[in-house]
């Protein structure tokens, strides 16, 4: 439950990190995207590591909460480390067991996966956590601003993503309750055999369908009687600034990039 | 409060309905020939049974759905298409659920929603924000989540997101219903303060004390208009509490069956005030 | 005893960011066959400590024992499958786990899981039907054609279907209109007193189930701050504000008559029509004793 709630949620520290326009933090993950697949040798993973981990503390977030949001792909890791381990048949052996080796290439490419992914998924959460759900939708739509003459609409994009982001924490906690309700109706998955479990899913998808057709309607109405008129002009409260701190900010994860690409 | 659109004009109707009705189908009408008026600064209440067309009613006032037929003109100008945008900027609605209405993901950006569409300059909306959050009491929740919050201070923030778009009418679609006693008695408090400073409100309940609090009483039955009467009247007339599906407050059911058992007495306002009246000596037995 | 907790706690395993009521300390009893108020302000707990009650939740701490079978923290629970079907929990706006074409068809799904026939389970469904004051015609209907009173107690006797020992229900009344509300709570006291079934109750409306429950245990932050009859509580009704609750208007206007007159031990007079007989007859006795 943890997991799903750190989605699109913020933890308001006021740190230098937060007070960054969205747009140079949307860019500044992008490029670290590129930085990851750059890092190709234990030195680069290094820099970045201690490089990663200064930029996180500097939000005055505590590590652990970076730490809890890759929690949930900890399986996938573990997986992909694996497939990586047994597949790749270069370097040295290191073990053989039989006819089956384990080479130190293997093992290498599958921390390097690892290792990459946790930097990927821990990093990037850093976005959503210095960045309340509206900044970051107009710090996206900023950067999509651009698109407009091609006939695409970032502001119904961004908005379509905004209640998307607002409501997915409603909906399962709704679907919790369902999920009780028919359990206590003698309807709990685990306790049902498989022919079953079918005819138990339907018990619960329209309940929650049913429910998240209402709260649409719901929703439309409150934001029609609030004026709400698609394309129509608004006025923006937190205006999109891009200062220095946004600049340096970039400009740092450029850096990182040469600096992983040479080593 | 120095708003001027909302100044206390008693007498001019803000609200009137002519002949109006609604329904996919001639033959079944879900509300026919409704005609009724409400001046400025008047706290209404609408009664029915559950589906005689109430929160129909309502969302006809600001086109959430389009009447088919009749005349309805709000703070002087005739609902049509051209109008309704002037229109809901002089309504604003809170609804039942606390959830459903909450349309930023947190009470800052839910408030800034409606004060954005209004192209309000940056100090505008910075004053509204913190005028608004402070008096409905929630600026210390501005950056809370809904899921944070609990029912009644979910709708303190749909009320302050409506009273910061300064609509001279609030409608309050059945908005106490889920909410708990605690939080249905603070809401009652604010709409008191919100008739003190000129508000007109109309309000969709079942709810004795809030019905009691209200100046009217509009009663609907089977979609069309059974009765427009005050409040004492309404806990008066059994037969249409009953058709409306109400229960008078438990001082009038007290005083009615006292009545029914030949002990004259008035309504009491409080417990000591029924004792006081019943026993004024001051014997002990 | 239908339900007895002995020092249960329970602890979200989660609760860092978000709001949730853990419970501690709970020792309560619920006797068979009784019409149980549980009351306590907006997150004190109270829905938490109703899934305890079929196993939906498990005690972190203590020992939870409905009806014949003991759930204890730490050890392996029984089989909950036959417990569910003797306790049925009804949550709030239970409407919305409705999802099948026909109302019969919800009405026979609890029974059918829990593996009666199909002939017992529409024979239950009609018996439940019944019980809850609607129509058999309506058996035929699309649920969601349904009023929204009519929905709730189709849904609940979704549930009353699977012929429960117990019932246990979250905010029944919530949203409906005050007759809606009285015919509703009138309907769960008949299974009470009728068919002698054990009814639980959470209300933050506690007038309502004022005059009629026989028992009531109050909650403030996950705590037990009192459970005891009808009569007791009406005693010290200064227990509902510390936990949060306005004493209701009837508590009020019994109180100060019983105080009035010393009527203190009595059964308290919970309804307008038994107060106002109760003070004819203070009236008749103090013109009799005038007159002596």
């Amino acid at each position: 439950m943890n997991e799903r709630l750190l989605l699109g949620r913020s933890i308001e520290t006021g740190s230098w990190v937060h007070k960054l326009d969205a747009r140079s933090k949307i860019t500044g993950m992008l490029l670290y995207l590129a930085i990851i697949l750059l890092s190709h040798s234990w030195a680069a993973m290094g820099l970045l590591a201690v490089f990663s981990v200064a930029v996180m503390l500097s939000t005055r977030i505590p590590l652990k909460y970076f730490i809890k949001s890759a929690k949930p792909l900890r399986f996938l890791m573990l997986f992909i480390f694996i497939v990586q381990m047994l597949s790749v048949k270069e370097g040295e052996a290191w073990l053989t067991l039989g006819s089956f080796s384990l080479y130190e290439g293997g093992l290498r490419l599958g921390a390097f996966s690892v290792i990459r992914m946790l930097f990927l998924v821990t990093f990037t959460s850093l976005l959503t956590f210095t960045t309340t759900p509206g900044k970051l939708n107009q710090g996206l739509e900023g950067i999509l601003s651009p698109f407009k003459k091609l006939g695409l609409k970032p502001d119904r994009l961004t908005m379509m993503i905004g209640l998307a982001l607002r409501f997915i924490p409603t909906i399962l906690d709704e679907s919790q309750i369902i999920l009780k309700a028919q359990a206590s109706r003698g309807a709990d998955l685990k306790e049902l055999p498989l022919k079953e479990k079918g005819r138990m899913l339907v018990s619960l998808l329209v309940p929650v369908i049913t429910s998240a057709f209402r709260r649409a309607q719901d929703l439309v109405y409150s934001m029609e009687a609030r004026g709400f008129r698609m394309d129509a002009p608004r006025t923006r409260y937190h205006r999109l600034r891009w200062g220095t701190a946004d600049t340096l900010f970039v400009v740092m994860f450029i850096i990182m990039g040469v600096a992983v690409a040479v080593l | 409060m120095k708003e001027t659109n909302i100044v206390n004009e008693t007498g001019d109707a803000v609200i009137s309905l002519e002949g109006v009705a609604f329904g996919y189908d001639p033959e079944h009408p879900i509300l026919h020939n409704i005609t009724l008026s409400v001046p400025r600064g008047q706290w209404v209440s609408i009664v029915g049974p559950n589906g005689c067309g109430k929160s129909t009613l309502v969302k006809l006032l600001n086109a959430l759905l389009p009447k088919s037929a009749g005349e309805i003109v709000v703070c002087g100008q005739p609902l049509e298409e051209e109008t309704i945008g002037s229109i809901r900027g002089s309504i604003g609605m809170v609804f039942q659920n606390p959830d459903n209405q909450f349309v930023g993901a947190t009470v800052e950006e839910d408030i800034l929603f409606g004060l954005e569409g209004l192209c309000l300059s940056y100090d505008e909306m910075d004053e509204r924000l913190k005028l608004y959050t402070e008096k409905l009491g929630i600026s210390h929740l501005l950056s809370k989540h809904p899921g944070e919050l609990s029912g009644g201070q979910k709708q303190r923030v749909a009320i302050a997101s409506i009273l910061a778009m300064k609509p001279g009418i609030v409608i309050f679609d059945e908005a106490s219903s889920m909410l708990d006693e605690g939080s249905r008695n603070e809401l009652l408090v604010i709409l008191q303060g919100m008739r003190d400073e000129g508000y007109t409100i109309l309000m969709i309940t079942h709810d004795a004390d809030e019905i009691l609090a209200s100046d009217r009483v509009l009663a609907l039955h089977g979609g069309s208009l059974a009765a427009d009467l005050t409040p004492e009247e309404l806990f008066r007339d059994q037969e249409l509490l009953a058709r409306c599906h109400l229960r008078e407050p438990y001082p009038w059911q007290l005083a009615r069956e006292l009545q029914r058992l030949g002990i004259r007495t008035d309504v009491p306002a409080s417990e000591k005030e029924l004792i006081d009246t019943l026993w004024p000596y001051n014997y002990s037995k | 005893m239908a339900i007895q907790l002995q020092q249960v706690s329970y602890t979200y395993a989660d609760r860092s960011l978000w709001r949730q009521t853990a419970l501690h300390d709970i020792n309560l009893s619920i006797a068979q066959g009784s019409m149980v108020g549980i009351a306590g302000a907006t997150g004190s707990g109270k829905s938490t400590l109703l899934q305890l009650f079929n196993g939906i939740l498990k005690p972190s701490q203590g020992t939870v024992q409905v009806l014949d079978v003991t759930i204890q923290a730490g050890e392996k629970a029984p089989r909950l499958l036959p417990l569910r079907r003797r306790v049925g929990l009804v949550f709030q706006f239970p409407e919305q786990q409705m999802f099948e074409e026909t109302v019969e068809k919800d009405l026979i799904f609890g029974p059918l899981n829990f593996g009666m026939s199909p002939e017992e389970a529409k024979a239950r469904a009609r018996q439940a039907m019944t019980d809850m004051g609607l129509d058999l015609e309506l058996l035929e209907r699309n649920p969601f054609r349904l009023s929204g009173g009519q929905m709730r107690k189709a849904a609940i006797a979704s549930v009353l279907a699977m012929d429960p020992e117990i019932i246990v229900l979250d905010e029944p009344t919530a949203t409906l209109d005050p007759l809606s509300r009285a015919e509703l709570i009138g309907l769960l006291e008949r299974l009470c007193r009728e068919q002698g079934r054990t009814i639980i109750i959470v209300t933050h409306r506690m007038d309502e189930l004022l005059p009629y429950a026989d028992h009531w245990a109050l909650l403030k932050e996950g705590g037990l701050m009192f459970q005891g009859s009808g009569l007791a509580l009406a005693q010290d009704p200064d227990i509902l504000e510390r936990c949060g609750l306005s004493v209701p208007q009837s508590l009020r206007y019994w109180h100060a008559v019983a105080r009035r007159f010393g009527l203190e031990g009595e059964q308290p007079c919970l309804t307008a029509d038994s107060l106002a007989e109760r003070i004819a007859l203070l009236q008749a006795e103090g013109m009799r004793d005038s007159h002596e």
